[in-house]
């Protein structure tokens, strides 16, 4: 009974099942809800209504079993980096990182002195994205989910890569 | 006629001024007695302002010296409270800014700092520690009493290779933190301090990161601690 039965005629899409599945993903990359610092606060502006993350298809998940993204939004401390480190191994493959602001890609105002500040969270776990700024607008953070979306869209899970 | 008029108006205004009216009321011209009453009007208005700016002037002069001599002999009033009470514990005679103290009675003292009726320092507002060098730290201490709204700033200091000074957590409940935060960033372990662990750092970080001889370790976890970096100023 749903509200598409009976409006069109009978169809086929004939399609690879590997560009299904990675359409299927790049249009639902659920976020790891977890700030550490300022940026988070952005992050917040960015899902919350006047930028909706939900437009993109992104829900913020509060446990790393449920999430596919991992946006690590502000300083890392060297306290943190091991408890970043643990929640990214917690994640279910296929798991994305985007670091958010110029202390989760290079330490930022830290990088001279901040003695127990982690210079830039791809020390510890890999990352996708990286989105500049400090903080950057919710703007600048919806391009680089949108710039890892296209990245995901471009994979093709089953396909064996050749060597 | 008028310059005898304006002579007995000034003569008039003088006696009212004094407060005997009846000289003017007993004027039967009834012009003159109305210009003699306005002239009145006229010099008690003149005459108030002044009077009530003077006592004005008084009063804050006088406040401002009672607060004045207050502050100033809190301090003073104290460092002799507590010679007489604990004798020794005062190590620096001059009290002016603060009051510096040894570190071993320093539990008894807060203890009585608090409960003393004419101090009754009940609010710790800080405790911070600082590495003033030449081997020495110091922890003070910045009291304030909601009931005297007074302050004053107790410092102890202690050698830097035996940072020990009595913890005051138990009378001031606030200072639990305030010390832990103090042992992590400059290694003063407060004695008798129920829960003394690192409060920002975690805690298998080696060394004190406050002092002025601190060394940044090289490795935390397999993770490298970068060193300082050149050249960026």
């Amino acid at each position: 009974m749903g509200i598409l039965e009976h409006r069109f005629q009978d169809n086929v899409i004939v399609e690879k099942l590997d560009k299904l599945l990675s359409w299927s993903r790049s249009t639902s990359p659920w976020f790891f809800q977890f700030g550490t610092a300022c940026c988070a606060i952005e992050m917040m502006a960015a899902a919350a209504s006047r930028h909706d993350l939900m437009r993109i298809g992104m829900i913020p998940r509060s446990s790393p079993r449920q999430a596919d993204v991992m946006i690590v939004a502000g300083t890392v401390t060297m306290k943190m980096a091991l408890r970043v480190k643990k929640l990214y191994e917690q994640m279910a493959d296929p798991k994305y990182v985007v670091a958010m602001g110029s202390c989760a890609t290079s330490g930022g105002p830290y990088w001279q002195h901040g003695y127990h500040v982690l210079k830039g969270v791809d020390i510890v776990i890999p990352v996708d994205v990286y989105v500049p700024g400090c903080p950057p607008r919710p703007e600048a953070l919806i391009e680089g989910l949108l710039k890892l979306q296209e990245q995901i869209l471009n994979e093709r899970p089953l396909t064996r890569k050749m060597a | 006629m008028n310059e005898d008029q304006d002579k007995l108006i000034a003569e008039l205004v003088e006696k009212g001024l004094a407060g005997d009216m009846e000289p003017i009321n007993e004027i039967e011209d009834r012009v003159l007695r109305s210009k003699a009453k306005a002239a009145l009007v006229k010099a008690k208005r003149s005459a108030k302002p002044q009077e009530t700016e003077d006592h004005v002037k008084k009063v804050s002069d006088k406040s401002s010296i009672d607060d004045k001599s207050l502050s100033e002999n809190l301090n003073e009033n104290i460092g002799e409270m507590v010679n007489e009470k604990f004798p020794g514990s005062l190590v620096n005679e001059n009290t002016e800014t603060h009051i510096q103290l040894a570190p071993d009675h320093w539990f008894e003292i807060a203890g009585w700092l608090k409960s003393e009726p004419s101090l009754s320092f009940d609010s710790l507002q800080c405790q911070t520690g600082i590495d003033i060098g030449e081997n020495t730290l110091e922890a003070r201490y910045n009291l304030h009493s909601m009931k005297h709204n007074h302050c004053t700033e107790i410092r102890i200091s202690v050698s830097i290779n035996k940072p020990v000074i009595p913890s005051v957590e138990q009378i001031w409940r606030i200072a639990d933190w305030f010390e832990r935060e103090t042992y992590d960033m400059l290694g003063i372990e407060f004695s008798d301090h129920r829960d003394l662990r690192r409060i920002l750092l975690p805690d298998d970080w080696e060394g004190w990161p406050l002092r002025k001889d601190y060394q940044v370790q090289e490795t935390y976890h397999g993770i490298e601690v970068p060193k300082m970096k050149e050249g960026w100023e």
